[in-house]
Protein backbone atom coordinates (compact mmCIF):
# COMPACT_ATOMS: atom_id res chain seq x y z
CA UNK A 1 0.00 0.00 0.00
CA UNK A 2 1.64 3.63 -0.54
CA UNK A 3 0.40 6.74 -1.60
CA UNK A 4 3.66 7.94 -2.82
CA UNK A 5 6.03 5.98 -5.35
CA UNK A 6 9.55 5.27 -4.01
CA UNK A 7 11.61 2.37 -5.73
CA UNK A 8 11.06 -0.10 -3.48
CA UNK A 9 9.34 -0.13 0.31
CA UNK A 10 12.03 -1.93 1.91
CA UNK A 11 10.95 -4.01 5.33
CA UNK A 12 13.07 -6.52 7.19
CA UNK A 13 11.14 -9.77 5.50
CA UNK A 14 11.70 -8.25 2.03
CA UNK A 15 15.83 -8.35 3.62
CA UNK A 16 15.42 -11.82 4.09
CA UNK A 17 13.41 -13.13 1.10
CA UNK A 18 15.73 -10.92 -1.09
CA UNK A 19 18.75 -12.08 0.62
CA UNK A 20 17.98 -15.43 0.49
CA UNK A 21 17.02 -15.45 -3.33
CA UNK A 22 20.14 -13.94 -4.39
CA UNK A 23 22.30 -16.97 -2.25
CA UNK A 24 20.07 -19.25 -4.02
CA UNK A 25 21.20 -18.01 -7.45
CA UNK A 26 24.55 -17.00 -6.44
CA UNK A 27 24.77 -21.10 -5.46
CA UNK A 28 23.19 -22.04 -8.77
CA UNK A 29 25.23 -20.41 -10.81
CA UNK A 30 28.53 -20.74 -8.91
CA UNK A 31 28.14 -24.88 -8.48
CA UNK A 32 27.20 -24.64 -12.60
CA UNK A 33 30.03 -23.25 -13.68
CA UNK A 34 32.99 -23.88 -10.84
CA UNK A 35 32.13 -26.85 -9.94
CA UNK A 36 30.68 -29.02 -12.89
CA UNK A 37 33.59 -28.49 -15.22
CA UNK A 38 35.86 -30.91 -12.77
CA UNK A 39 32.92 -33.31 -11.85
CA UNK A 40 32.61 -33.42 -15.74
CA UNK A 41 35.87 -34.27 -16.29
CA UNK A 42 35.79 -33.79 -20.11
CA UNK A 43 38.90 -34.06 -21.83
CA UNK A 44 39.06 -30.84 -23.42
CA UNK A 45 36.55 -28.42 -21.93
CA UNK A 46 33.28 -26.81 -23.02
CA UNK A 47 33.72 -23.54 -24.39
CA UNK A 48 33.23 -21.24 -21.43
CA UNK A 49 31.20 -18.99 -23.26
CA UNK A 50 29.11 -21.70 -23.96
CA UNK A 51 29.09 -23.27 -20.48
CA UNK A 52 28.29 -19.34 -19.16
CA UNK A 53 25.48 -19.13 -21.51
CA UNK A 54 24.29 -22.77 -20.41
CA UNK A 55 24.54 -22.20 -16.28
CA UNK A 56 22.75 -18.56 -16.97
CA UNK A 57 20.29 -20.03 -19.30
CA UNK A 58 19.25 -23.37 -16.85
CA UNK A 59 19.32 -20.97 -13.87
CA UNK A 60 16.79 -19.06 -15.58
CA UNK A 61 14.43 -21.64 -16.65
CA UNK A 62 14.93 -23.29 -12.80
CA UNK A 63 13.77 -19.93 -11.18
CA UNK A 64 11.11 -19.33 -13.81
CA UNK A 65 10.08 -22.53 -12.61
CA UNK A 66 10.18 -21.73 -9.10
CA UNK A 67 8.38 -19.03 -9.46
CA UNK A 68 5.73 -20.51 -10.80
CA UNK A 69 5.78 -22.96 -8.69
CA UNK A 70 4.78 -20.57 -5.59
CA UNK A 71 1.60 -19.24 -6.75
CA UNK A 72 -0.27 -23.33 -6.14
CA UNK A 73 1.78 -24.02 -3.39
CA UNK A 74 0.44 -21.07 -1.41
CA UNK A 75 -3.17 -22.04 -2.33
CA UNK A 76 -2.37 -25.36 -1.35
CA UNK A 77 -0.92 -24.76 1.77
CA UNK A 78 -0.92 -21.16 3.79
CA UNK A 79 2.35 -21.58 4.67
CA UNK A 80 4.05 -20.93 1.82
CA UNK A 81 2.04 -17.30 1.34
CA UNK A 82 4.67 -15.64 2.35
CA UNK A 83 7.24 -16.84 -0.40
CA UNK A 84 4.45 -14.85 -3.02
CA UNK A 85 5.20 -11.60 -0.54
CA UNK A 86 8.03 -10.69 -2.75
CA UNK A 87 8.08 -12.55 -5.80
CA UNK A 88 8.41 -9.68 -8.15
CA UNK A 89 11.95 -9.30 -6.98
CA UNK A 90 12.12 -13.19 -8.19
CA UNK A 91 10.51 -12.16 -11.42
CA UNK A 92 13.10 -8.88 -11.87
CA UNK A 93 16.18 -10.87 -11.37
CA UNK A 94 14.95 -13.60 -13.44
CA UNK A 95 14.73 -11.13 -16.09
CA UNK A 96 18.35 -10.52 -15.62
CA UNK A 97 19.48 -13.90 -15.70
CA UNK A 98 17.49 -14.42 -18.95
CA UNK A 99 19.52 -11.36 -20.23
CA UNK A 100 22.94 -12.23 -19.09
CA UNK A 101 22.22 -16.31 -21.39
CA UNK A 102 21.07 -14.36 -23.95
CA UNK A 103 23.91 -11.69 -23.96
CA UNK A 104 26.26 -15.04 -24.24
CA UNK A 105 24.70 -16.68 -26.67
CA UNK A 106 24.76 -13.33 -28.82
CA UNK A 107 28.29 -12.67 -27.88
CA UNK A 108 29.48 -15.90 -29.20
CA UNK A 109 27.24 -18.21 -31.38
CA UNK A 110 26.15 -15.06 -33.63
CA UNK A 111 29.44 -12.87 -33.23
CA UNK A 112 32.23 -13.00 -35.22
CA UNK A 113 30.11 -12.82 -38.64
CA UNK A 114 30.13 -10.20 -40.99
CA UNK A 115 26.00 -9.69 -40.01
CA UNK A 116 25.54 -8.15 -36.64
CA UNK A 117 24.46 -10.62 -33.81
CA UNK A 118 20.81 -9.61 -33.71
CA UNK A 119 20.75 -10.13 -37.60
CA UNK A 120 22.29 -13.01 -37.39
CA UNK A 121 20.11 -14.52 -34.85
CA UNK A 122 17.24 -13.56 -37.26
CA UNK A 123 18.61 -14.48 -40.33
CA UNK A 124 20.53 -17.69 -39.65
CA UNK A 125 18.33 -20.12 -39.28
CA UNK A 126 14.70 -19.86 -41.04
CA UNK A 127 13.54 -23.61 -40.88
CA UNK A 128 10.26 -22.63 -39.04
CA UNK A 129 8.46 -25.70 -40.80
CA UNK A 130 10.26 -27.83 -39.34
CA UNK A 131 10.49 -29.57 -35.27
CA UNK A 132 13.70 -30.57 -35.41
CA UNK A 133 16.05 -27.81 -36.34
CA UNK A 134 13.73 -25.15 -35.28
CA UNK A 135 14.90 -21.98 -34.49
CA UNK A 136 14.56 -22.29 -30.96
CA UNK A 137 16.63 -19.26 -30.42
CA UNK A 138 13.22 -16.99 -31.27
CA UNK A 139 10.72 -18.69 -28.65
CA UNK A 140 13.70 -17.53 -26.19
CA UNK A 141 13.92 -14.26 -27.74
CA UNK A 142 10.07 -14.06 -26.89
CA UNK A 143 10.31 -15.28 -23.37
CA UNK A 144 13.16 -12.53 -22.59
CA UNK A 145 10.75 -9.72 -24.15
CA UNK A 146 7.65 -10.93 -22.14
CA UNK A 147 10.31 -11.05 -18.76
CA UNK A 148 11.94 -7.62 -19.61
CA UNK A 149 8.29 -6.26 -19.94
CA UNK A 150 7.06 -7.53 -17.07
CA UNK A 151 9.93 -6.60 -14.88
CA UNK A 152 10.15 -2.88 -16.14
CA UNK A 153 6.17 -3.05 -15.77
CA UNK A 154 6.35 -4.80 -11.93
CA UNK A 155 6.56 -1.64 -9.77
CA UNK A 156 3.21 -0.35 -8.42
CA UNK A 157 3.36 2.52 -10.45
CA UNK A 158 2.65 0.70 -13.50
CA UNK A 159 -0.21 -1.61 -11.72
CA UNK A 160 -2.09 1.33 -10.59
CA UNK A 161 -1.41 3.59 -14.06
CA UNK A 162 -2.25 0.30 -16.41
CA UNK A 163 -4.93 -0.37 -14.26
CA UNK A 164 -5.09 -3.68 -11.63
CA UNK A 165 -7.36 -5.49 -14.43
CA UNK A 166 -5.24 -4.83 -17.37
CA UNK A 167 -1.37 -4.82 -15.04
CA UNK A 168 -3.03 -8.50 -13.62
CA UNK A 169 -4.11 -9.68 -17.86
CA UNK A 170 -0.45 -8.63 -18.64
CA UNK A 171 1.33 -10.19 -16.20
CA UNK A 172 0.05 -13.65 -17.29
CA UNK A 173 2.42 -13.54 -19.63
CA UNK A 174 4.35 -15.08 -17.28
CA UNK A 175 2.67 -18.18 -19.11
CA UNK A 176 3.53 -17.25 -22.02
CA UNK A 177 7.08 -16.96 -21.20
CA UNK A 178 7.29 -19.89 -19.50
CA UNK A 179 5.58 -22.20 -22.47
CA UNK A 180 7.74 -20.48 -24.69
CA UNK A 181 10.81 -21.34 -22.64
CA UNK A 182 10.02 -24.56 -22.19
CA UNK A 183 10.01 -24.34 -26.23
CA UNK A 184 13.17 -23.21 -26.30
CA UNK A 185 14.68 -25.95 -23.88
CA UNK A 186 13.19 -28.73 -25.87
CA UNK A 187 13.58 -27.55 -29.02
CA UNK A 188 17.09 -26.51 -28.14
CA UNK A 189 19.44 -28.35 -26.10
CA UNK A 190 16.55 -31.39 -25.40
CA UNK A 191 16.93 -32.76 -28.78
CA UNK A 192 20.16 -32.26 -29.05
CA UNK A 193 21.48 -33.76 -26.05
CA UNK A 194 21.52 -37.80 -25.92
CA UNK A 195 21.99 -37.35 -21.83
CA UNK A 196 18.49 -38.73 -20.08
CA UNK A 197 19.19 -36.75 -16.86
CA UNK A 198 18.90 -33.13 -17.91
CA UNK A 199 15.67 -34.70 -20.07
CA UNK A 200 14.19 -35.49 -16.78
CA UNK A 201 14.95 -32.42 -14.72
CA UNK A 202 13.67 -29.88 -17.75
CA UNK A 203 10.65 -31.95 -18.29
CA UNK A 204 10.27 -32.51 -14.25
CA UNK A 205 10.29 -28.59 -13.62
CA UNK A 206 7.76 -28.45 -16.45
CA UNK A 207 5.66 -31.04 -14.86
CA UNK A 208 5.95 -29.94 -11.64
CA UNK A 209 4.50 -26.41 -12.70
CA UNK A 210 1.55 -28.13 -14.72
CA UNK A 211 0.60 -30.55 -11.55
CA UNK A 212 0.77 -27.74 -8.56
CA UNK A 213 -1.20 -25.74 -11.50
CA UNK A 214 -3.98 -28.40 -11.54
CA UNK A 215 -3.78 -29.39 -7.95
CA UNK A 216 -4.85 -25.58 -6.77
CA UNK A 217 -7.31 -25.63 -9.15
CA UNK A 218 -8.52 -28.55 -8.20
CA UNK A 219 -8.61 -27.75 -4.93
CA UNK A 220 -9.98 -24.06 -5.07
CA UNK A 221 -12.88 -24.83 -7.77
CA UNK A 222 -16.26 -23.26 -6.42
CA UNK A 223 -18.35 -25.46 -4.45
CA UNK A 224 -21.91 -25.30 -5.94
CA UNK A 225 -24.13 -22.60 -5.45
CA UNK A 226 -26.80 -22.66 -3.61
CA UNK A 227 -28.84 -19.69 -4.71
CA UNK A 228 -32.28 -18.76 -3.17
CA UNK A 229 -35.55 -17.86 -4.95
CA UNK A 230 -35.26 -14.22 -4.13
CA UNK A 231 -31.43 -14.71 -5.84
CA UNK A 232 -29.49 -14.25 -2.80
CA UNK A 233 -26.57 -16.23 -2.75
CA UNK A 234 -26.05 -18.81 0.05
CA UNK A 235 -22.75 -18.65 1.42
CA UNK A 236 -22.31 -20.96 4.78
CA UNK A 237 -24.25 -22.00 7.30
CA UNK A 238 -23.83 -20.05 10.38
CA UNK A 239 -21.52 -21.97 12.42
CA UNK A 240 -19.23 -21.76 10.16
CA UNK A 241 -17.93 -18.54 10.67
CA UNK A 242 -15.02 -17.78 12.88
CA UNK A 243 -14.45 -14.52 14.19
CA UNK A 244 -11.59 -12.77 11.79
CA UNK A 245 -11.68 -15.01 9.38
CA UNK A 246 -14.30 -15.09 6.44
CA UNK A 247 -15.95 -17.55 4.13
CA UNK A 248 -15.74 -17.20 0.55
CA UNK A 249 -18.52 -18.08 -2.29
CA UNK A 250 -18.91 -17.24 -6.07
CA UNK A 251 -21.81 -15.05 -7.62
CA UNK A 252 -23.23 -16.39 -10.75
CA UNK A 253 -21.29 -13.48 -12.95
CA UNK A 254 -18.07 -15.53 -11.45
CA UNK A 255 -16.99 -12.99 -8.82
CA UNK A 256 -16.30 -14.24 -5.28
CA UNK A 257 -17.24 -12.36 -2.10
CA UNK A 258 -15.70 -12.93 0.93
CA UNK A 259 -17.64 -12.37 4.11
CA UNK A 260 -15.82 -11.38 7.08
CA UNK A 261 -17.16 -12.03 11.02
CA UNK A 262 -15.95 -9.25 12.41
CA UNK A 263 -16.72 -8.71 16.74
CA UNK A 264 -19.70 -10.70 16.11
CA UNK A 265 -21.35 -9.36 13.02
CA UNK A 266 -21.04 -10.07 9.02
CA UNK A 267 -19.49 -7.71 5.99
CA UNK A 268 -19.27 -8.63 2.84
CA UNK A 269 -16.58 -7.42 0.41
CA UNK A 270 -15.46 -8.40 -2.60
CA UNK A 271 -13.12 -11.26 -2.06
CA UNK A 272 -10.62 -10.07 -5.15
CA UNK A 273 -8.10 -7.20 -3.42
CA UNK A 274 -7.59 -4.43 -5.48
CA UNK A 275 -3.86 -4.45 -5.61
CA UNK A 276 -2.72 -7.73 -7.62
CA UNK A 277 -6.26 -9.65 -7.31
CA UNK A 278 -5.14 -11.35 -4.14
CA UNK A 279 -7.85 -14.09 -2.58
CA UNK A 280 -8.77 -10.98 0.53
CA UNK A 281 -11.24 -13.91 1.94
CA UNK A 282 -8.04 -15.61 2.72
CA UNK A 283 -6.45 -13.59 4.71
CA UNK A 284 -7.33 -12.26 8.46
CA UNK A 285 -8.96 -9.72 10.36
CA UNK A 286 -5.82 -7.39 11.76
CA UNK A 287 -6.44 -4.03 13.68
CA UNK A 288 -10.10 -4.35 12.83
CA UNK A 289 -9.31 -4.46 8.84
CA UNK A 290 -9.10 -7.12 6.63
CA UNK A 291 -5.52 -7.93 5.13
CA UNK A 292 -4.72 -9.00 2.26
CA UNK A 293 -2.60 -12.71 2.58
CA UNK A 294 -0.78 -11.26 -0.63
CA UNK A 295 1.10 -8.07 0.45
CA UNK A 296 -0.95 -6.79 2.75
CA UNK A 297 -2.86 -4.50 1.50
CA UNK A 298 -5.85 -3.38 4.18
CA UNK A 299 -9.75 -2.20 3.63
CA UNK A 300 -12.42 -1.28 6.27
CA UNK A 301 -14.84 -4.62 6.13
CA UNK A 302 -17.80 -2.44 6.81
CA UNK A 303 -17.58 -0.29 3.47
CA UNK A 304 -14.30 -1.85 1.62
CA UNK A 305 -11.82 1.16 1.98
CA UNK A 306 -8.45 1.16 2.80
CA UNK A 307 -7.58 3.68 5.72
CA UNK A 308 -6.51 6.89 5.28
CA UNK A 309 -4.24 8.25 3.60
CA UNK A 310 -4.77 4.89 1.42
CA UNK A 311 -7.09 5.38 -1.52
CA UNK A 312 -7.54 1.48 -2.72
CA UNK A 313 -11.17 0.35 -2.29
CA UNK A 314 -13.42 -2.78 -2.95
CA UNK A 315 -17.27 -3.60 -3.84
CA UNK A 316 -19.65 -4.27 -0.42
CA UNK A 317 -22.35 -6.49 -0.68
CA UNK A 318 -25.69 -7.04 1.55
CA UNK A 319 -25.80 -9.61 3.85
CA UNK A 320 -28.14 -11.75 5.52
CA UNK A 321 -29.02 -14.58 8.28
CA UNK A 322 -31.28 -16.81 7.38
CA UNK A 323 -32.92 -20.70 8.46
CA UNK A 324 -29.41 -20.63 10.04
CA UNK A 325 -27.50 -19.76 6.88
CA UNK A 326 -25.33 -16.36 5.59
CA UNK A 327 -26.68 -15.19 2.45
CA UNK A 328 -25.15 -12.59 -0.02
CA UNK A 329 -26.77 -9.93 -2.00
CA UNK A 330 -24.85 -10.63 -5.70
CA UNK A 331 -25.81 -6.91 -6.51
CA UNK A 332 -22.25 -5.62 -5.72
CA UNK A 333 -22.26 -2.07 -4.46
CA UNK A 334 -19.82 0.62 -5.53
CA UNK A 335 -16.36 0.78 -4.57
CA UNK A 336 -16.30 1.92 -0.84
CA UNK A 337 -19.82 2.01 -0.33
CA UNK A 338 -20.62 1.17 3.31
CA UNK A 339 -23.08 -1.28 4.38
CA UNK A 340 -24.20 -1.68 7.90
CA UNK A 341 -22.83 -5.13 9.37
CA UNK A 342 -25.52 -7.75 10.51
CA UNK A 343 -25.19 -9.48 13.55
CA UNK A 344 -24.89 -13.25 13.33
CA UNK A 345 -27.31 -15.17 15.12
CA UNK A 346 -27.10 -17.68 18.18
CA UNK A 347 -24.82 -20.86 17.37
CA UNK A 348 -22.01 -18.92 15.66
CA UNK A 349 -18.76 -18.92 17.92
CA UNK B 1 -8.02 -22.02 10.26
CA UNK B 2 -7.92 -19.33 12.53
CA UNK B 3 -5.35 -20.90 14.64
CA UNK B 4 -3.00 -21.00 12.18
CA UNK B 5 -0.03 -18.18 11.96
CA UNK B 6 -0.80 -15.15 9.95
CA UNK B 7 1.87 -13.75 7.99
CA UNK B 8 2.15 -10.09 6.51
CA UNK B 9 5.21 -8.94 4.85
CA UNK B 10 5.78 -5.62 6.40
CA UNK B 11 5.40 -7.10 10.18
CA UNK B 12 7.83 -9.65 11.71
CA UNK B 13 6.77 -13.25 10.99
CA UNK B 14 4.70 -14.65 13.46
CA UNK B 15 6.66 -17.26 15.66
CA UNK B 16 4.61 -20.28 14.38
CA UNK B 17 5.84 -19.40 11.22
CA UNK B 18 9.81 -18.83 11.60
CA UNK B 19 10.27 -22.52 11.31
CA UNK B 20 8.72 -22.82 8.27
CA UNK B 21 10.09 -20.23 6.78
CA UNK B 22 13.88 -21.13 7.89
CA UNK B 23 13.41 -24.43 6.31
CA UNK B 24 11.72 -23.30 2.91
CA UNK B 25 14.68 -20.56 2.65
CA UNK B 26 17.13 -23.39 3.37
CA UNK B 27 15.31 -25.91 1.31
CA UNK B 28 15.71 -23.22 -1.74
CA UNK B 29 19.09 -22.33 -1.45
CA UNK B 30 20.29 -25.96 -1.33
CA UNK B 31 17.65 -26.64 -4.15
CA UNK B 32 19.20 -24.19 -6.32
CA UNK B 33 22.74 -25.09 -5.40
CA UNK B 34 21.42 -29.31 -6.42
CA UNK B 35 20.50 -28.15 -9.29
CA UNK B 36 22.74 -26.16 -10.74
CA UNK B 37 25.13 -29.47 -9.56
CA UNK B 38 22.00 -31.96 -11.49
CA UNK B 39 22.06 -29.24 -14.33
CA UNK B 40 25.81 -28.93 -14.86
CA UNK B 41 26.86 -32.35 -15.39
CA UNK B 42 24.67 -33.05 -17.27
CA UNK B 43 26.05 -31.74 -20.42
CA UNK B 44 27.61 -34.12 -23.44
CA UNK B 45 31.34 -34.10 -23.71
CA UNK B 46 31.76 -31.83 -26.85
CA UNK B 47 34.81 -34.22 -28.11
CA UNK B 48 38.47 -33.54 -29.02
CA UNK B 49 37.86 -31.31 -31.27
CA UNK B 50 40.08 -27.96 -30.95
CA UNK B 51 41.95 -24.58 -31.96
CA UNK B 52 45.56 -25.61 -31.90
CA UNK B 53 47.25 -22.95 -30.51
CA UNK B 54 49.96 -25.08 -28.67
CA UNK B 55 51.25 -26.22 -32.00
CA UNK B 56 52.52 -22.76 -33.34
CA UNK B 57 51.47 -21.06 -36.43
CA UNK B 58 52.02 -23.09 -39.09
CA UNK B 59 53.21 -22.30 -42.36
CA UNK B 60 53.55 -24.56 -45.33
CA UNK B 61 53.23 -24.07 -49.56
CA UNK B 62 50.93 -25.48 -51.90
CA UNK B 63 48.74 -25.54 -54.75
CA UNK B 64 45.36 -23.57 -54.85
CA UNK B 65 42.21 -25.63 -55.82
CA UNK B 66 38.94 -24.20 -55.17
CA UNK B 67 35.82 -26.58 -55.26
CA UNK B 68 34.60 -24.22 -54.64
CA UNK B 69 35.56 -24.42 -51.29
CA UNK B 70 39.59 -23.46 -51.46
CA UNK B 71 41.82 -26.53 -50.71
CA UNK B 72 45.51 -26.56 -50.46
CA UNK B 73 47.43 -29.41 -51.89
CA UNK B 74 50.73 -29.39 -49.67
CA UNK B 75 53.74 -29.18 -51.87
CA UNK B 76 56.00 -28.12 -48.96
CA UNK B 77 54.59 -29.12 -45.47
CA UNK B 78 56.47 -29.04 -42.18
CA UNK B 79 56.78 -31.35 -39.10
CA UNK B 80 52.86 -31.54 -38.75
CA UNK B 81 51.55 -30.48 -42.18
CA UNK B 82 53.52 -33.22 -44.41
CA UNK B 83 53.79 -32.73 -48.13
CA UNK B 84 51.43 -34.68 -49.95
CA UNK B 85 48.58 -33.50 -47.84
CA UNK B 86 45.29 -31.61 -48.36
CA UNK B 87 43.54 -29.45 -46.53
CA UNK B 88 40.25 -26.50 -45.72
CA UNK B 89 40.68 -23.01 -44.84
CA UNK B 90 38.74 -20.49 -43.08
CA UNK B 91 39.72 -17.07 -41.82
CA UNK B 92 38.86 -15.53 -38.95
CA UNK B 93 35.31 -15.69 -37.11
CA UNK B 94 32.63 -17.04 -39.25
CA UNK B 95 34.18 -16.35 -42.90
CA UNK B 96 35.74 -18.32 -45.37
CA UNK B 97 38.72 -17.50 -47.88
CA UNK B 98 37.20 -17.99 -51.36
CA UNK B 99 38.08 -13.92 -51.98
CA UNK B 100 41.44 -14.12 -51.34
CA UNK B 101 41.96 -17.83 -52.67
CA UNK B 102 40.19 -17.16 -56.05
CA UNK B 103 42.88 -14.99 -57.80
CA UNK B 104 45.36 -17.95 -56.91
CA UNK B 105 43.39 -20.81 -58.07
CA UNK B 106 45.63 -23.92 -59.81
CA UNK B 107 49.21 -21.02 -58.43
CA UNK B 108 51.37 -22.14 -55.67
CA UNK B 109 51.01 -20.22 -52.65
CA UNK B 110 51.84 -19.95 -49.12
CA UNK B 111 49.32 -20.32 -46.31
CA UNK B 112 50.04 -19.57 -42.47
CA UNK B 113 47.51 -19.90 -39.53
CA UNK B 114 46.75 -21.66 -36.66
CA UNK B 115 45.09 -25.12 -36.98
CA UNK B 116 41.83 -26.48 -36.02
CA UNK B 117 41.98 -30.57 -35.31
CA UNK B 118 39.59 -33.22 -34.81
CA UNK B 119 40.97 -36.55 -35.14
CA UNK B 120 41.57 -37.13 -38.78
CA UNK B 121 40.22 -33.65 -40.08
CA UNK B 122 41.71 -30.48 -39.49
CA UNK B 123 41.56 -26.77 -41.17
CA UNK B 124 43.85 -24.12 -40.98
CA UNK B 125 42.41 -20.66 -39.67
CA UNK B 126 44.52 -18.42 -42.00
CA UNK B 127 46.27 -14.99 -40.95
CA UNK B 128 44.52 -11.61 -42.21
CA UNK B 129 45.13 -10.49 -45.64
CA UNK B 130 48.19 -11.40 -47.47
CA UNK B 131 49.86 -12.47 -44.71
CA UNK B 132 47.21 -15.89 -44.27
CA UNK B 133 47.63 -16.34 -48.47
CA UNK B 134 49.92 -15.23 -51.04
CA UNK B 135 51.54 -16.48 -54.62
CA UNK B 136 54.62 -18.34 -53.86
CA UNK B 137 57.16 -19.54 -55.54
CA UNK B 138 57.26 -23.27 -56.80
CA UNK B 139 55.89 -25.63 -58.87
CA UNK B 140 52.71 -27.99 -58.86
CA UNK B 141 49.91 -28.51 -59.87
CA UNK B 142 46.25 -29.29 -58.35
CA UNK B 143 46.20 -33.31 -58.23
CA UNK B 144 43.50 -35.11 -60.97
CA UNK B 145 40.48 -36.09 -58.54
CA UNK B 146 39.96 -39.20 -58.22
CA UNK B 147 36.73 -40.60 -58.98
CA UNK B 148 34.99 -42.81 -56.47
CA UNK B 149 31.93 -43.38 -57.74
CA UNK B 150 27.94 -42.43 -56.27
CA UNK B 151 27.43 -43.01 -52.76
CA UNK B 152 24.39 -42.89 -50.36
CA UNK B 153 25.55 -41.07 -47.18
CA UNK B 154 23.80 -41.51 -43.83
CA UNK B 155 25.39 -38.33 -41.50
CA UNK B 156 25.08 -34.27 -40.46
CA UNK B 157 25.63 -31.84 -42.21
CA UNK B 158 28.05 -29.62 -39.91
CA UNK B 159 30.20 -26.37 -40.86
CA UNK B 160 33.93 -27.68 -41.16
CA UNK B 161 35.52 -25.24 -38.79
CA UNK B 162 32.84 -25.48 -35.51
CA UNK B 163 33.23 -29.25 -36.33
CA UNK B 164 36.79 -29.32 -36.04
CA UNK B 165 36.57 -27.43 -32.66
CA UNK B 166 36.30 -23.40 -33.12
CA UNK B 167 33.13 -24.65 -31.33
CA UNK B 168 32.89 -27.06 -28.37
CA UNK B 169 30.47 -28.00 -28.85
CA UNK B 170 30.41 -27.00 -32.37
CA UNK B 171 27.71 -29.53 -34.02
CA UNK B 172 24.18 -30.86 -33.40
CA UNK B 173 20.80 -29.26 -33.22
CA UNK B 174 21.79 -26.16 -30.59
CA UNK B 175 24.52 -25.03 -32.82
CA UNK B 176 22.52 -25.04 -35.90
CA UNK B 177 22.05 -21.34 -36.26
CA UNK B 178 25.67 -21.16 -35.28
CA UNK B 179 26.49 -23.54 -38.10
CA UNK B 180 24.17 -21.65 -40.74
CA UNK B 181 26.29 -18.63 -39.97
CA UNK B 182 29.43 -20.03 -40.76
CA UNK B 183 27.80 -21.69 -43.57
CA UNK B 184 26.81 -18.61 -44.84
CA UNK B 185 30.09 -16.87 -44.35
CA UNK B 186 31.36 -19.69 -46.59
CA UNK B 187 33.24 -21.43 -44.19
CA UNK B 188 33.64 -25.01 -45.85
CA UNK B 189 30.83 -27.69 -45.18
CA UNK B 190 31.42 -31.05 -43.88
CA UNK B 191 29.72 -34.06 -43.71
CA UNK B 192 30.24 -36.54 -41.19
CA UNK B 193 28.93 -40.12 -42.40
CA UNK B 194 28.42 -42.14 -39.86
CA UNK B 195 29.93 -44.77 -41.98
CA UNK B 196 33.58 -44.60 -43.15
CA UNK B 197 33.56 -43.66 -46.74
CA UNK B 198 36.82 -44.95 -48.27
CA UNK B 199 38.45 -44.86 -44.54
CA UNK B 200 37.41 -41.06 -43.96
CA UNK B 201 34.33 -40.20 -41.79
CA UNK B 202 34.57 -36.69 -43.01
CA UNK B 203 34.08 -35.43 -46.57
CA UNK B 204 34.06 -31.79 -48.16
CA UNK B 205 30.60 -30.87 -49.13
CA UNK B 206 30.11 -29.15 -52.26
CA UNK B 207 26.88 -28.80 -54.63
CA UNK B 208 26.67 -30.80 -57.99
CA UNK B 209 28.88 -29.69 -60.59
CA UNK B 210 31.26 -27.35 -58.57
CA UNK B 211 28.59 -25.50 -57.00
CA UNK B 212 28.71 -24.35 -53.32
CA UNK B 213 26.47 -26.02 -50.28
CA UNK B 214 22.99 -25.89 -52.13
CA UNK B 215 20.16 -23.80 -50.55
CA UNK B 216 18.04 -26.46 -50.02
CA UNK B 217 21.17 -28.08 -47.50
CA UNK B 218 20.13 -25.50 -44.63
CA UNK B 219 17.12 -27.00 -43.37
CA UNK B 220 19.18 -30.33 -43.21
CA UNK B 221 22.12 -28.39 -41.38
CA UNK B 222 22.86 -30.48 -38.17
CA UNK B 223 20.26 -33.46 -38.92
CA UNK B 224 20.43 -36.75 -39.19
CA UNK B 225 20.16 -37.16 -42.77
CA UNK B 226 20.78 -39.04 -46.06
CA UNK B 227 21.67 -37.78 -49.30
CA UNK B 228 23.25 -39.24 -52.12
CA UNK B 229 25.96 -37.79 -54.19
CA UNK B 230 29.10 -37.85 -56.16
CA UNK B 231 32.68 -38.89 -54.11
CA UNK B 232 36.20 -38.14 -55.37
CA UNK B 233 39.58 -37.35 -53.54
CA UNK B 234 40.94 -34.62 -54.18
CA UNK B 235 44.75 -35.24 -53.05
CA UNK B 236 44.32 -36.64 -49.26
CA UNK B 237 40.64 -35.18 -48.36
CA UNK B 238 37.21 -36.82 -49.83
CA UNK B 239 34.77 -33.92 -51.65
CA UNK B 240 31.16 -35.09 -51.67
CA UNK B 241 29.22 -33.38 -54.44
CA UNK B 242 25.90 -33.82 -52.82
CA UNK B 243 22.48 -34.18 -54.94
CA UNK B 244 20.35 -31.96 -53.06
CA UNK B 245 17.12 -33.03 -54.90
CA UNK B 246 18.00 -36.31 -52.61
CA UNK B 247 18.18 -35.20 -49.08
CA UNK B 248 15.75 -36.56 -46.53
CA UNK B 249 15.56 -36.78 -42.87
CA UNK B 250 17.16 -40.59 -41.91
CA UNK B 251 14.81 -42.73 -40.68
S1 LIG C 1 -2.88 -8.53 -3.88
FE1 LIG C 1 -1.24 -7.43 -3.14
S2 LIG C 1 -2.00 -6.88 -1.23
FE2 LIG C 1 -3.62 -7.88 -2.02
Amino acid sequence: MSVKYIPVQWNPNKWYYDGIMLVGVAAFLWVFLYITPDALGHERPINPQIHNARAFGACAFTMLTVILCIGPLARLDHRFLPLLYNRRHFGVMTAFVAATHAGYILDWYFAFSSRSPVQGLLEANTSYGQIAGFPFEILGVFALICLTLLAATSHDFWLKFLTPPVWKRLHYLIYAAYAAVVGHVVLGILQDDRGIGVNLLFIGGAALVCVLHLAAWWQGRAEPMGIAATGWVQVAPVDAFREGFAKITKLPDGDRVAVFLHEGQLSAIANACAHQNGPLGEGKIVDCLVTCPWHGFQYDVRNGQSPAPFTEKVPTYLVKVEGGAVFVNPAANPPGTAVAPVPLEKGAT
Amino acid sequence: MSDKPFFVGYLPAPGGLRGCLVLAGALLMLGMAAAGFALGVAQDDPGEGAFRFDYGRQTVTGVVELTPYPLIHVTEGNDRIKAGETFMMSAGGKSGVDGRAAPLAGQVAQVSGVMLERGDLYMLQLRGGRNGIRAAEGSGAVPEPQDLGRWRLAGEICDGKCLSGAMRPGRGLAHKACANLCLLGDVPPVFVSTQPVEGSEFLLITGPDGTALPEAAYDYVAQYVTVEGQVRRHGSLLVFAMDPDTLALAP
